[in-house]
């Protein structure tokens, strides 16, 4: 689903991301871990045609995302650290004008207003202006948005920083429900721990290189504490 | 921000109101007088023929050189605009009306009525001076933040993961805050106008009034893709303002006041002084000439001179009439001067207005309301026929000492002012909208150049 093919980035000299070979297949979660600045957030911008490449191609569902910005596009979802809305809108209001802009068949209010609920999102908030909401109610409403359009493909830049334990709970069997209907998810991430319970196999970048890739499933939680900080030590 | 804007365009409207307004009362009062002092002289004259009054040696109201140079004066008026409580212009600057007589165009091209000279320099606060001046400040509020500040909010990367060009979400907010902002100006100015007498059903406004609405939507377009093309820099929204802002300062200010300087220092008009010393010499020279002049002017009019040759070098009237003739001829190259040095720097304004939409749109709004210079030199070329015509009725009764008929005074040459045609306005408005246009149409693809890649974050 997710494609990365010698994909890098160069800003003037300063390397943001090298050569990266990567493959996200659909139902998988991907977890990218490192520390800031080793070439997460490019590789995201990167399927999310915000930046160009340096060199190589990322495709989502087999096509190239320079080339065909706004069909990949159909087939992504992007939730940002902080997902940021239009304050003076309602959540449902923002998912209408969201989902509106992806220029698929329109859903009747009664729909968006059950993908805001099934999304976590508390009925009574539904109307409020977002405004008063939560960054993890806006984080619901950035799932939503995901369901509303049927993405095939989860873009995620450190969604549980700055989540309590709760939310953030809440907020991985989401993950869960949507990669067990057979979304991609890529997961840049700071949370060793979400990590592991929520991902199938994590990568560890260091200066915009990915250094090694694992089964989740094949390593146990202080073992992966240990490796990450002897990736970031050398 | 909108409601203030809505009560300053109705500021706008009332000041133009309440400028035609006195302009009719000017007209009509005007008229009543000339209409008194006619029957006044109809009146006196039948007092004459019944030999109730003796007629006074210079006031005899049959004489023509009294009822054409005094009593009977006519006025030659100019009626406000079809649309003229939309723009005043500069029409407050010229007299709406002059008063002819029989002597040198001089007499009374000069004799202005008296106004607030405060207002006669900063202009009026009208319709036209909203639109040119203050409809972009308000543009510029609603729009220099288009991009800049979903960025700062950060709802720009949510916006452009979804399946949407950046460039059709900049058309889309842009068209939508133009729809918004030309519809804050236009419809209070067409309610106002409505409300202030002018007939859509009238078939030069049915011309005038779709023209104005193109040209403030085309001014507004301008000042729109200005706006999209700032943005396209990736700057801040404070940057942004900052940019066009002096944008606006520069088209809106700083450029007519250059054009005005660069135009009256390449073509400058002679001094008004020597205008008024040449017309002073030539009437000297005039009354010092006295009976020759008399003398040389039945020399060339041979068939004004009367029948029983006994020139009389008193007679006041025929001496007056012959010393205008020569005052006339000797100041004519002073005037042609003047004439010429206007009609350059008209014809340069003309061709460098195009330099600022601003300039471009105050002359099309100005022209569509009645209050433009092609409007002005209508008028005063039919007032030099109307002069020509009075003159033509008079002089040659004068040199001839012939009064004039009991029914003269009924037939004296009236002035109907014939408005321009509309197709005319039609097509100096088309060339201003073109003016418009290119710029917009190179200044909005510039910028949707510039938005094919957009910096997502601050």
């Amino acid at each position: 689903m997710l494609e990365a093919i010698g994909l890098s980035k160069t800003y003037n000299e300063a390397v943001a991301l090298e050569p990266l070979d990567l493959r996200i297949e659909p139902g998988e979660v991907f977890c990218l871990l490192g520390a800031n600045g080793a070439g997460k957030t490019t590789t995201i911008n990167l399927f999310l045609n915000f930046i160009d490449p340096t060199a190589g191609v990322a495709r989502v569902n087999g096509m190239d995302v320079t080339s065909h910005p706004l069909e990949t596009k159909a087939f992504l979802a992007y939730i940002p650290e902080q997902v940021m809305l239009y304050q003076n809108l309602t959540g449902l209001e923002n998912l209408e004008y969201l989902a509106a802009l992806s220029g698929k068949d329109r859903h009747p209010r009664a729909r968006l207003r059950e993908f805001l609920v099934d999304a976590g999102l508390p009925a009574e908030a539904v109307d409020r202006r977002v405004s008063t909401y939560s960054k993890g109610m806006r984080q619901k409403v950035g799932i939503a948005v995901a369901m509303a359009k049927e993405a095939s493909a989860l873009l995620l830049d450190e969604p549980t920083s700055g989540l309590d334990p709760q939310a953030s709970n809440e907020f991985s069997s989401l993950l869960k429900r949507m990669s067990d209907a057979g979304v991609a998810v890529l997961m840049a991430t700071h949370d060793l721990f979400r990590a592991k319970e929520s991902g199938t196999r994590v990568g560890f970048m260091k200066r915009g290189r990915l250094v090694q890739t694992l089964r989740a499933a094949d390593i146990g939680h202080s073992e992966l504490e240990q490796l990450y900080l002897s990736h970031m030590r050398d | 921000m909108v409601a203030l804007f809505g009560l300053i365009v109705g500021f706008g409207l009332y000041n133009g109101a309440s400028r035609v307004k006195a302009w009719e009362a000017t007209l009509a009062a005007a008229s009543r007088d000339q209409d008194e002092r006619l029957e006044e002289l109809r009146e006196r004259s039948d007092q004459v023929d019944s030999g109730e009054l003796a007629p006074g040696l210079y006031n005899h109201p049959r004489s023509p050189s009294y009822v054409g140079g005094v009593r009977g004066q006519r006025f030659a008026m100019a009626p406000p605009g079809p649309l003229a409580v939309m723009a005043i212009g500069q029409s407050d600057l010229h007299p709406q009306y002059y008063k002819i007589n029989n002597r040198s165009s001089q007499s009374f091209l000069d004799d202005d009525e008296i106004e607030n000279p405060i207002n006669l320099l900063t202009g009026r606060f009208d319709l036209g001076f909203v639109i040119v001046y203050l409809f972009p400040l308000l543009i510029l509020a609603l729009s220099h933040d288009l991009i800049s500040a979903e960025r700062e909010q950060g709802t720009l990367a949510m916006v452009l993961s979804q399946s949407v060009r950046a460039r059709a979400l900049v058309v889309g907010k842009a068209l939508a805050r133009l729809g918004l902002a030309v519809a804050l100006v236009v419809v209070p100015s067409i309610v106002g106008a409505l409300a202030a007498g002018v007939d859509p059903l009238r078939a030069d406004a049915a011309v005038r009034l779709p023209l104005w609405i193109g040209v403030v939507v085309a001014y507004a377009a301008f000042w729109f893709a200005l706006a999209v093309a700032v943005n396209a820099l990736g700057r801040s929204s404070a940057t942004n303002a900052v940019i066009l802002v002096g944008c606006w300062m520069v088209l809106v200010i700083v450029a007519p006041a250059l054009l005005n300087i660069v135009v009256t220092a390449l073509h400058p008009m002679p001094s008004r002084v020597e205008l008024i010393q040449a017309t002073r010499e030539a009437s000297t020279a005039a009354s010092r000439e006295g009976s020759n002049l008399l003398a040389r002017f039945y020399e060339d009019h041979p068939d004004l001179a009367p029948a029983e040759i006994d020139l009389n070098p008193a007679d006041f009237w025929i001496k007056v009439q012959a010393s205008q003739e020569s005052i006339d001829q000797s100041i004519a190259p002073v005037l042609a001067r003047y004439d010429a040095q206007l009609a350059h720097q008209q014809a340069m304004v003309d061709r460098l207005g195009f330099l600022s939409p601003a300039i471009v749109a105050q002359e099309a709004l100005n022209d569509l309301a009645g209050a433009g210079m092609a409007r002005r030199k209508l008028f005063l070329e039919q007032v030099d026929a109307y002069h020509k015509e009075w003159r033509a009725f008079f002089v040659p009764r004068v040199m001839r000492r012939e009064m004039l008929s009991r029914s003269d005074l009924d037939n004296l040459p009236t002035f109907t002012f014939r408005e321009e045609d509309a197709g005319a306005v039609a097509r100096r408005v088309g060339l201003a909208l073109l003016g418009l246009g290119i710029p917009t149409a190179v200044v909005g693809v510039a910028g949707l150049w510039g938005f094919r890649r957009v910096r997502i974050a601050g």
